[in-house]
C-alpha cells in the first residue's frame, strides 16, 4: 500500500472542518417523502443543539463537557499544551517520551497498576504526541467514570519518573523511533522535510526526538519538564459521552482541584527567518519505487487563509476525482498515490505533498506533473462545481468526525487548544462556505511559491542505509 | 503525530462486552429482510447523525482466486468502481465525491466488501452507486490496464515496508499451497498473468444475490430502506449456485522452522511466530478469545508486560487469532532492534510457555473478562461499525443474539475453559519463525531454533 503521510490520526485531524449550522438547510429533493432516509434533514451540528459547557476551574484547568446518551460510555480527554514546540536542541523527543511515562507510575498508582486498572475497569486508553500538543484519552462504561479520575489526577499531581521505568521505557521509544523513522521511507522523508524547511522554528525537529537526544535526556530534564508543562493551567479536560454533567464536574473538582498551578510556561520563540530559495534534500535508501515530499511555507492559526488551504487541499488530493489523483495516477499513470497533508497548527508550518511514483518513474517526472497542477490551480482556481465539491466534502468529513464520544472530544479539544476556543468549531463550515475561487486562487499564489519551498527526495540506492550490513 | 502504542493492537483483539456497564448495552432493533432475488438485507436505525452506512459483503475473496491467478478477487474488487452501469470511473469519482460521501470495494481473504457512506439527504445517490458498482460494473479494458499496473507497482513498494514484507511471507510459509496462503494483492508473476476476462468472469461466477449481504445502519426508516432494496435489486437475478467454501483446514505441520526474508538495510527486525488456529465459528470461541487477551491482547497482557514493558526489547508486541469460515491461524507480531532479535523471541516463548503450563491467575481471567466486556460497546458506536458487525453475524453464521449475549458468554468462562484452550489452540513447539532481517545477523541470531531457509522478500 501507498506510504500514509502520518497516522491514521493525523489523517482524521486533517480533515477537520467545522460544525455545520447550515446542514439542514440543505434543499429537499422533491420526491424526498417517497425516499428513506431522506425524509428531512436532521437537527444540525448547531451550538445550540449541540451543547457544550465550558469552565475554568481555580487552579486554571479547563473543562470541556458534552452529554450524549447514545450507548452507556464515555470519553475522558486529557489534551496538555506541550509538544515538540516546546522542546530545545538536546532534549527533542522529551514531550512524546512523557507520553509513555505518564503510564509509568505517580505517588498512590505504582508502575504498571494505571493500566492494570483501567483495563480491569473495561477501559481502554491511548495518547498521542505532536508539534503542538500531547494528548491522552480514556474510553470506559459511564459507571467507571471515577476510575479515570482517580488515575489521571494522580499524574498529574504527582508523576513519578522513576529511574527503572525511565531507563527500560526509553528503549521503548527508542524502537518506535526505528519503526516510524529509521525504517519507515516516508518516515524518513518527512523528518528530512521539516529539518531543512525550518532554520530556526522548533518545528524543524522531530516529534520522536533525535536518536542521540533519546540517549542523553536526564531524569533532572524530565523533573523539570513535569513541573513546567503538567500544570493544571496548561491543561484541558474534555468529557464527552454518558455522564451527568454537574456530577461529572463536582468529581472533576474533588480529583483535580487541589493541583497547583505553575507558573506559564515563556511561550516557545519561532524566529524562523523568511526563506529565500529552494531546498532540498535526498535520503539514498533501498526502495523500488522512487517517492518524494514537498513541503510549502503556510501560514498559522492566526490566519484566515488556513480555511482556504484546507479548501485546496480537498480539490488537490481528496478522492479520485480530485486534481493530483487525475493527473498523476489517472491521466498520466506516473504515480502510485498523490496526497497533500495540511493541519492547522499554531506556527507557521508546510502544506505538504506526498508523491509515490510508479516503478520506472522518475522524482523529475513526477515533480513537474505536480508543478503542472499546482500552477493551473493557481491562475485559474478552481470551477464552481469543484469548488461546491470541497465545500460538501469537507463539511461531510466534519459530521463523520463526531461519530464516537471519542471523536467529539478529540474535535473539541483540538479547537480549544489550537484555536483558543471550542467555539471556531462551529464556525469553520461557514468559513469554508465563504470561500470563493478568487480566494483559492489569491491563497494559492500566495503559498504555492517554488522559492519557498522545500523537497526531499528518495533516490532508491542499494548500497545505501545498510549500517547494519556485516 | 506519534501514539503511545499501535492501536492494531487491541483491534486484533476481537470485539466483545462486559459486567462493567452501567447499563446494559441496547441496540436499536434489526430488521432482517431476504429479497425476492435472495439478497439477505439487515437494517439498523441509528439518529444520532444524519448519516448512512451501506455494506454489501460477497461470499468470494482470495480464497477463490485460481491457482497462478492469485489477486484476480482484489484486481476485480478494485475494478467494480472503475465504471459502471452508465458511468465512467471518473463519472463515479465525482459523484459520490460531489455528494461529501465514499465508496469503496476491496477484497479480503473470503469477501469483497463494498461500502458506502452518504449523509441522510443523500441516500439515494450512494444507493445508486453502490448497487451499480455491485451488479452492472463494466470493465473498461483501459481501466483493467490503469489498475493491473497500479497493481504491479504496489506489489513493489510493499517490498520497502518490512511489516507487509512479514505478513505477505508468513501466508505461504505457515498454510503451504492453501487457498487462504496468498496476499489478496497476489503475487508479481500471478497478477501479470491476469486478463480482462478473468476478471469479468470472477465477477459474473461469485457476485450473485444469494451470494451476498447488505447491511444498511443510520438515519433511516427501515421498512423504507426494505422496500427500496426490493426496487434498487430487482434486476439482480440469482443466478448458478451458491460456491461452497473453496478449502480445506490445513494440517499442522510438527516441530520448529524458521524462515529468514532478505532485508539487509533493516536495523529492526519483524519478527512472526505462528501455527494453525481454529475457524470463526467455533464452539471454544469465548475461551479462546479471554486465553489470549491473558497473553498478547490488551496493555497489560503477559506479552505486552514482559516483552515491551518490563524488557524494553519492542514498541509493540501482539497474539491474535486468525479466524476464517473454514480454518483459522494464530500468530505472535513484533520487532525488535537486530541486536536483540533472539532475546525477543527467547523470551516471547517463555512467556508463552509458562503461561500454558501453569495457566493464568485468577485475578488474570477476571481482569481479561472485564476488559473484553468494557471494550465491545466502544466499538459498536459509529454506524459503519454496526453494520461491520451485523454482517459479521451473517457472514460466520453466528448466534442472531451476539450481541445481546456476548458479555454473558465472555463471563461464563471459567478457569478451565480457559486452561483448555490454552492447551489446545496454542501453541509453543509447533511454531513457524519468520523474521525480516539481514540474513547473515539473522542466521548467527536464531542458531539451534530449528532448519533455517532465507528468501527473497516477493
Amino acid at each position: 500500500m501507498p506510504h500514509a503521510l502520518r497516522t491514521g490520526c493525523a489523517l482524521a485531524l486533517a480533515l477537520i472542518t467545522a460544525a455545520a449550522p447550515g446542514l439542514a438547510a440543505k434543499k429537499k429533493s422533491a420526491t424526498a417523502a417517497s425516499r428513506p432516509g431522506a425524509e428531512g434533514s436532521a437537527p444540525a451540528l448547531s451550538p445550540a443543539a449541540f451543547k457544550v459547557e465550558r469552565h475554568t476551574m481555580k487552579n486554571g484547568l479547563v473543562v470541556l463537557t458534552h452529554e450524549d446518551h447514545s450507548v452507556p460510555t464515555c470519553t475522558f480527554w486529557q489534551w496538555f499544551k506541550l509538544g515538540s514546540r516546546n522542546e530545545r536542541p538536546g532534549v527533542t523527543g522529551i514531550s512524546h517520551y512523557f507520553e509513555h511515562m505518564m503510564f509509568n507510575g505517580s505517588k498512590n498508582v505504582p508502575p504498571k497498576e494505571y493500566d492494570k486498572i483501567l483495563e480491569s475497569s473495561g477501559g481502554y486508553s491511548n495518547a498521542f504526541t505532536d508539534r503542538d500538543m500531547t494528548a491522552y484519552y480514556e474510553d470506559i462504561a459511564s459507571d467507571r467514570l471515577d476510575v479515570v479520575f482517580r488515575l489521571d489526577s494522580d499524574r498529574m499531581a504527582s508523576l513519578s519518573l522513576l529511574p527503572d521505568q525511565l531507563k527500560s521505557e526509553i528503549e521503548v521509544v527508542k524502537e518506535e523511533r526505528r519503526l516510524r523513522t529509521d525504517n519507515d521511507i516516508a518516515g524518513m522523508l518527512d523528518e528530512q522535510l521539516y529539518a531543512n524547511a525550518f532554520l530556526a522554528s522548533p518545528y524543524r525537529w522531530p516529534v520522536v526526538g533525535w536518536m542521540g537526544d533519546l540517549n542523553r535526556i536526564t531524569r533532572e530534564e524530565c523533573v523539570e519538564y513535569f513541573r513546567t508543562y503538567y500544570a493544571p493551567n496548561n491543561c484541558i479536560l474534555v468529557l464527552t459521552g454518558d455522564f451527568d454533567t454537574p456530577a461529572a464536574l463536582a468529581k472533576v473538582e474533588s480529583s483535580f482541584g487541589a493541583i497547583p498551578a505553575q507558573t506559564p510556561p515563556a511561550p516557545p520563540v519561532d524566529s524562523e527567518p523568511e526563506q529565500r530559495g529552494e531546498r532540498k534534500a535526498e535520503v539514498h535508501y533501498p526502495a523500488e519505487n522512487v517517492s518524494f515530499q514537498v513541503g510549502y511555507k503556510a501560514p498559522s492559526v492566526a490566519s484566515e487563509d488556513i480555511y482556504v488551504l484546507d479548501v485546496l487541499s480537498s480539490i488537490l488530493s481528496d478522492g479520485e476525482s480530485s486534481r493530483l489523483h487525475q493527473a498523476l495516477v489517472y491521466q498520466q499513470q506516473i504515480a502510485l498515490d498523490a496526497s497533500t497533508f495540511y493541519r492547522t497548527r499554531l506556527d507557521p508550518t508546510l502544506f505538504e505533498f506526498y508523491v509515490e511514483m510508479k516503478p520506472g518513474k522518475t522524482a523529475a517526472e513526477g515533480q513537474a506533473a505536480l508543478d503542472a497542477v499546482i500552477d493551473t490551480l493557481s491562475r485559474q482556481g478552481p470551477s464552481a462545481r469543484e469548488l461546491q465539491k470541497a465545500k460538501n466534502l469537507l463539511e461531510a468529513a466534519f459530521v463523520k468526525s463526531l461519530k464516537t464520544n471519542n471523536g467529539v472530544g478529540e474535535q473539541l479539544g483540538f479547537y480549544e487548544h489550537v484555536f483558543g476556543d471550542y467555539n471556531a468549531m462551529f464556525r469553520t463550515v461557514d468559513r469554508y462556505r465563504a470561500v470563493t475561487a478568487e480566494d483559492c486562487r489569491r491563497v494559492a499564489q500566495k503559498v504555492f511559491v517554488p522559492l519557498r519551498r522545500t523537497v526531499s527526495v528518495l533516490v532508491p540506492d542499494k548500497e545505501a542505509g545498510a549500517e547494519a550490513r556485516p | 503525530m506519534i501514539s503511545r502504542w499501535l492501536t492494531a493492537a487491541v483491534l486484533s483483539a476481537g470485539l466483545t462486552s462486559g459486567p462493567v456497564l452501567a447499563t446494559p448495552l441496547r441496540l436499536p432493533p434489526t430488521t432482517r429482510a431476504t429479497l425476492k432475488n435472495g439478497l439477505v438485507v439487515v437494517v439498523m436505525p441509528t439518529h444520532r447523525l444524519p448519516l448512512v452506512d451501506f455494506r454489501l459483503v460477497v461470499r468470494a475473496g482470495s480464497v477463490n482466486d485460481p491457482v497462478g491467478k492469485e489477486g484476480l478477487a482484489g484486481l476485480t474488487a478494485e475494478l467494480l468502481t472503475q465504471g459502471a452501469g452508465a458511468r465512467s470511473a471518473r463519472q463515479i469519482a465525482e459523484e459520490i465525491a460531489f455528494v461529501g460521501g465514499t465508496l469503496s470495494a476491496n477484497a479480503g481473504t473470503e469477501q469483497i466488501v463494498v461500502t458506502c457512506e452518504v449523509l441522510k439527504k443523500d441516500f439515494a445517490v450512494g444507493l445508486e452507486l453502490l448497487r451499480d458498482v455491485t451488479v452492472h460494473p463494466t470493465f473498461p479494458a483501459e481501466e483493467f490496464a490503469r489498475k493491473k499496473d497500479e497493481t504491479l507497482g504496489e506489489i513493489a513498494s510493499n517490498k520497502d515496508d518490512p511489516a507487509t514484507v512479514a505478513n505477505n511471507a508468513l501466508g505461504p510459509f505457515l498454510l503451504g499451497q492453501s487457498p487462504l496462503a496468498h496476499p489478496t494483492i497476489g503475487w508479481e508473476k500471478s497478477v501479470d498473468s491476469l486478463t480482462r476476462e478473468d476478471v469479468a468472469e470472477f465477477h459474473a461466477r461469485h457476485v450473485h444475490p444469494e451470494n451476498a449481504m447488505l447491511a444498511v445502519v443510520g438515519d433511516v426508516e427501515p421498512s423504507a430502506v426494505v422496500a427500496a432494496m426490493e426496487k434498487a435489486f430487482s434486476g439482480w437475478s440469482a443466478g448458478g449456485t451458491k460456491p461452497g467454501d473453496a478449502y480445506t483446514p490445513v494440517p499442522q505441520a510438527r516441530g520448529r522452522s524458521l524462515l529468514i526474508v532478505d532485508k539487509p538495510e533493516v536495523t529492526q527486525t519483524q519478527i512472526r511466530l505462528a501455527c494453525m488456529g481454529v475457524p470463526r465459528n467455533h464452539p471454544d470461541y469465548y475461551p479462546i478469545t479471554v486465553a489470549n487477551t491473558i497473553l498478547g491482547a490488551g496493555f497489560t497482557s503477559r506479552l505486552v508486560n514482559e516483552i515491551r514493558v518490563v524488557q524494553g526489547l519492542t514498541y509493540s508486541i501482539s497474539s491474535r487469532f486468525g479466524m476464517f469460515r473454514n480454518a483459522g491461524t494464530f500468530r505472535i507480531s513484533t520487532f525488535t532492534k537486530n541486536e536483540t532479535i533472539r532475546k525477543t523471541i527467547d523470551e516471547t516463548l517463555t512467556v508463552v510457555k509458562a503461561l500454558l503450563e501453569a495457566g493464568p491467575s485468577e485475578e488474570e481471567l477476571e481482569k481479561a473478562k472485564r476488559y473484553l466486556t468494557g471494550q465491545f460497546p466502544l466499538g459498536l458506536q459509529a454506524p459503519d461499525a454496526l453494520a461491520a458487525q451485523l454482517l459479521d453475524i451473517e457472514f460466520y453464521g453466528l448466534d442472531a443474539k451476539y450481541v445481546e449475549t456476548y458479555a454473558d458468554r465472555i463471563n461464563a468462562v471459567t478457569m478451565t475453559d480457559c486452561r483448555r484452550a490454552l492447551k489446545s489452540y496454542f501453541c509453543v513447539d509447533d511454531l513457524r519463525i519468520l523474521v525480516v532481517s539481514n540474513p547473515e545477523v539473522a542466521k548467527k541470531a536464531l542458531e539451534g531454533l530449528g532448519p533455517i531457509e532465507v528468501q527473497e522478500p516477493q
